[in-house]
């Protein structure tokens, strides 16, 4: 398969290459997680169960409060935290997470980013480009 | 994304450290949503909680505290809603952990820094509030859509890290809500019902906050009969925040901007959808839990104001909670203490219920405090903390202040 390339928005955080856990649904790093286990501890999240540190979470859009701003620093310090975040729609807080942890985002694609890239799918993210690759799909 | 003179300046590092540190983390943000400069502002709140914050925040604090003072000067006024234990009932909720112990380094840095530690949740019933049009710079979630929506300040989610760099630099990024343009409405709703109590109209912010889900969305709402009080927008505006992210909304004839749907709208005159009582019904059924064991009672979120803990003593008075449940009332220290001037809190401690001052249920360990006590099933007036505790293995089921007194009294979930 060739290497297909999505746009996003110019970004947040360094280049990473890794795993997807894709989903439709939506994300909050406090209603949706549980952040000493590293599992996706909602149960009506379609990820639920699943184990998201060092995975690149591929998700619809940010909810919820201020708490993921500190949460994101600190999931990546104790080494608890997604490798990187896609977004159809980011919002500042989690814009504003991302850089205080220099957790790579991108949000804003040119095309549905949750169906463009599935579970298992290996993926770079280039935050400084706005760039998406899929190297190789599941 | 432009610089002045003075912010350039303090990228160079000209003004210090902290204020280095802070402008180029505001310009990465500004730049990720294409702000054009920075406005300034005269008023931070920042969200400083022990729980979000973890180790790694309180160490971000101290570093900056322990700076020299001439490389951390503020260039605003910064309130905290650091969280102040009430020790006395955290030995209950929480045993084996000295919350007090952990929070005290934050306290002492946020001190240092400069920043007031007003130990109150929702600032806005504490703190002095910006003025209509005004910039600001807030972190709490429901302060920040009480400021857009109800006082008509502007501001952005400008979450602890955040609000802390605007702290130093006395600007944030001009983007979203400070933009003329941003906060105008993008769709409508109107209700066909009346909204009862508050429980209700969280519930009408989170059918809203489900279905945009986006914080760029600006709902405007028409609403029928009586006019919503403060604390009736306050439940629905922070529901939407929390369901929806959302941060800027509108009621017709009832908030500044919105004196009728075409200043609302931009000129434009959209068609609303209707949410109906068959909508909130709907949500209260998605919940249930009617007849099972009560575990604890939960009424926050936001913390309580005065008429609401006098509801609440008059409900308990010469009655006893069910020894099985767990009465909690939380409010800010200083409601506390003016309820124990009037002996609310002695006849809510008499009944068996605690009223808990300066923090918030959800925002305090929650997760690890239903593990303590193997708690399951809980009630609460506030839709924000049904859809944040069902995150942490709760099973939460909303309900008005007199349901969830009366079902404390009798130990499970009465109709």
């Amino acid at each position: 398969m060739s290497e297909k390339i999505i746009k996003g928005h110019i970004g947040i955080g360094p280049t990473v290459e890794g795993i997807a856990l894709a989903a439709a649904d939506n994300f909050s790093t406090r209603y949706d997680l549980d952040r000493d286990r590293g599992i996706v501890s909602r149960p009506s999240h379609k990820l639920y169960g699943d184990n998201y540190v060092g995975r690149i979470l591929v998700l619809n859009a940010a909810k919820g409060g201020v708490a993921s701003a500190w949460m994101l620093r600190e999931m990546v310090q104790k080494e608890k935290a997604p490798l990187g975040l896609l977004l159809n729609d980011a919002n500042p807080v989690m814009a504003q997470g991302a850089a205080f942890a220099q957790l790579p985002l991108i949000d804003r694609f040119e095309t549905d980013i949750t169906a463009a890239i599935k579970s298992g799918d290996r993926i770079v993210v280039d935050p400084a480009r706005g760039l998406v690759r899929i190297l190789a799909s599941a | 994304m432009k610089l002045n003179e003075t912010e350039q300046a303090m990228l160079d590092g000209t003004h210090g450290k902290a204020a280095q540190w802070a402008i180029g983390y505001q310009w990465s943000v500004g730049t990720f949503f294409d702000a054009e400069d920075f406005v300034p502002v005269r008023m931070i709140h920042a969200s400083t909680d022990r729980e979000t914050m973890g180790d790694s925040g309180v160490a971000f604090l101290e570093e900056l505290a322990a700076l020299p003072s001439e490389e951390r000067r503020p260039r605003a006024f910064a309130t905290a809603d650091f969280r102040g234990f009430d020790e006395e009932t955290f030995r209950f909720l929480l045993p084996g952990r000295d919350l007090a112990g952990e929070s005290a380094e934050a306290v002492v840095a946020l001190g240092k820094l400069g920043v007031v530690t007003s130990h109150a949740y929702v600032n806005d019933h504490s703190v002095t509030a910006p003025g209509f049009g005004e910039a600001c710079g807030y972190s709490g979630t429901p302060s920040v859509v009480y400021m857009n929506g109800i006082v008509g300040a502007r501001c952005n989610f400008e979450a602890g890290p955040s609000s802390l760099a605007a702290f130093f630099t006395g600007r944030v990024p001009r983007y979203g809500f400070h933009l003329d343009e941003k906060r105008l409405a993008t769709h409508a709703f109107k209700l066909d019902f009346e909204p009862e109590t508050v429980v209700d109209w969280g519930i009408v912010g989170a059918l809203i906050g489900r279905k945009l889900n986006s914080y760029w969305s600006v709902p405007a709402l028409e609403v029928t009969g009586a006019r919503p009080t403060i604390l009736d927008l306050n439940h629905m505006a922070l529901s939407m925040a929390s369901y929806g992210s959302i941060a800027m909304f509108h009621v017709i004839g009832i908030t500044p901007e919105a004196p009728n749907w075409a200043t609302a709208c931009g000129g434009k005159t959209p068609t609303p959808e209707t949410i109906s009582r068959t909508h909130l019904n709907e949500f209260y059924d998605e919940w249930g839990g009617t007849n099972e064991k009560l575990d604890v009672v939960a009424l926050s979120t936001p913390q309580l104001d005065i008429p609401e803990i006098v509801q609440i003593a008059e409900l308990l008075d010469g009655k006893k909670v069910h020894p099985d449940t767990t009465l909690l009332v939380y409010t800010p220290i200083e409601i506390k203490e003016a309820c124990a001037r009037i002996g609310l809190n002695q006849t809510i401690e008499k009944a068996g219920g605690r009223v808990v001052h300066g923090h918030d249920f959800f925002a305090t360990f929650a997760k690890e405090i239903r593990e303590a006590h193997g708690w399951e099933r809980m009630m609460t007036h506030s839709v924000k903390m049904v859809n944040i505790c069902e995150g942490y293995g709760y099973r939460p089921t909303p309900a008005d202040i007199p349901r969830c007194i009366a079902s404390a009294l009798a130990g499970k979930v009465l109709p």
